[in-house]
């Protein structure tokens, strides 16, 4: 009995997200900056990947059907990884689920002005404002911080994108 | 947005019914088969895109806390910002204590918390969900270990 080609890519696709769900993992657990690690670790899955379909075609398939290989399989890589992503961010950095931790570690009820005195502070923004320097949509002067050209594209693009939506100014 | 996305999956579903499966026009090799593989990918790609695309950047662009704070640095015509700038002037203007009760109206909203008096608390259902990221983050090291 033959795997179908299709069928055969998938399971590699699923295979080696697999791997690179489990490095991602692994290399938040040992202390990885997350969002270098998340694009190396997805980046080197995704060659291996390819590199598999390729392989597994060369002997059965070539021309149209391997290039059909090689599409559905970026593609579904691709479809994983951008519903993979947004659920890690979630964990990490939502403060809807910063909210709801510290709401359980303080016994399922606090003051409301306890929780605005945590989340919506000083702290808060001089972190944040850190993380988009490390990501380099920011630069740090001597008057305070400013886009990078990078930074300056990214929220326009975005600003264009709110105006397209009809999004209120807030965030 | 969820309706939108049935009417895509309705639309789409349709279409693949109605339509040959070589479109007129694609080589045999490059059609997936059997029909059900096919069709699951079709599913598949267009859920992708819908969750993890159109409304990630949605919810980016709604909600995204970073990116708003790139979009209020760039409305400052290049005059460089500071946090005690961004805590009055996040958001176009509304100030970070708006940003925080949007939090809170969204977890009131999806009933993950309950408002009684003065005081926030965690709904049954709120306890379950922390419960979860809890022991997600621990798994990940990201919390004190207990």
């Amino acid at each position: 009995m033959t795997l179908d080609p299709i069928l055969a890519t998938l399971i590699v696709v699923a295979i080696w997200f697999l791997v690179f769900v489990c490095l991602h993992i692994a290399g938040l657990r040992s202390g990885h900056d997350n969002a270098q690690w998340l694009v190396r670790s997805y980046a080197a899955c995704s060659a291996a990947t390819l590199v598999c379909v390729v392989a597994l075609s060369m002997w059965r398939d070539s021309g149209q059907a391997l290039l059909l290989s090689l599409l559905i399989a970026m593609l579904s890589s691709t479809c994983l990884f951008v519903l993979y992503v947004p659920a890690v961010y979630t964990i990490l950095t939502s403060l809807s689920v910063a909210t709801l931790i510290l709401l359980r570690r303080g016994g399922g009820r606090m003051p409301e002005s306890s929780l605005y005195e945590r989340f919506a502070t000083r702290g808060i923004i001089q972190r944040r404002l850190c993380v988009l320097v490390g990501a380099g949509y920011l630069v740090q002067g001597a008057g305070g911080f400013s886009l990078t050209p990078r930074g300056r594209a990214f929220a326009r693009g975005f600003a264009f994108m709110k105006r397209l939506w009809c999004l209120e100014p807030g965030g | 947005m969820t309706l939108i996305y049935f009417g895509c999956v309705i639309v789409s579903v349709l279409t693949w019914f109605t339509t040959s499966v070589d479109l007129g026009f694609l080589a045999r090799p490059l059609l997936i088969e059997p029909g059900w593989l096919d069709f699951s990918l079709m599913l598949f790609f267009l859920t992708a895109a819908f969750f993890g695309g159109v409304l990630q950047l949605y919810n980016l662009a709604d909600r995204g806390f970073s990116l708003r704070i790139l979009i209020d640095v760039e409305k400052t015509d290049s005059h460089p910002i500071d946090a005690d700038w961004l805590i009055v002037n996040y958001g176009g203007g509304k100030g970070l204590t708006w940003m925080y009760e949007k939090r809170i109206e969204g977890l009131l909203a999806t009933k993950l918390v309950d408002r009684k008096a003065e005081n926030i608390e965690l709904t049954s259902k709120g306890e379950r969900a922390a419960d979860v990221f809890l022991a997600v983050r621990r798994f990940l090291r990201l919390e004190p270990q207990s």
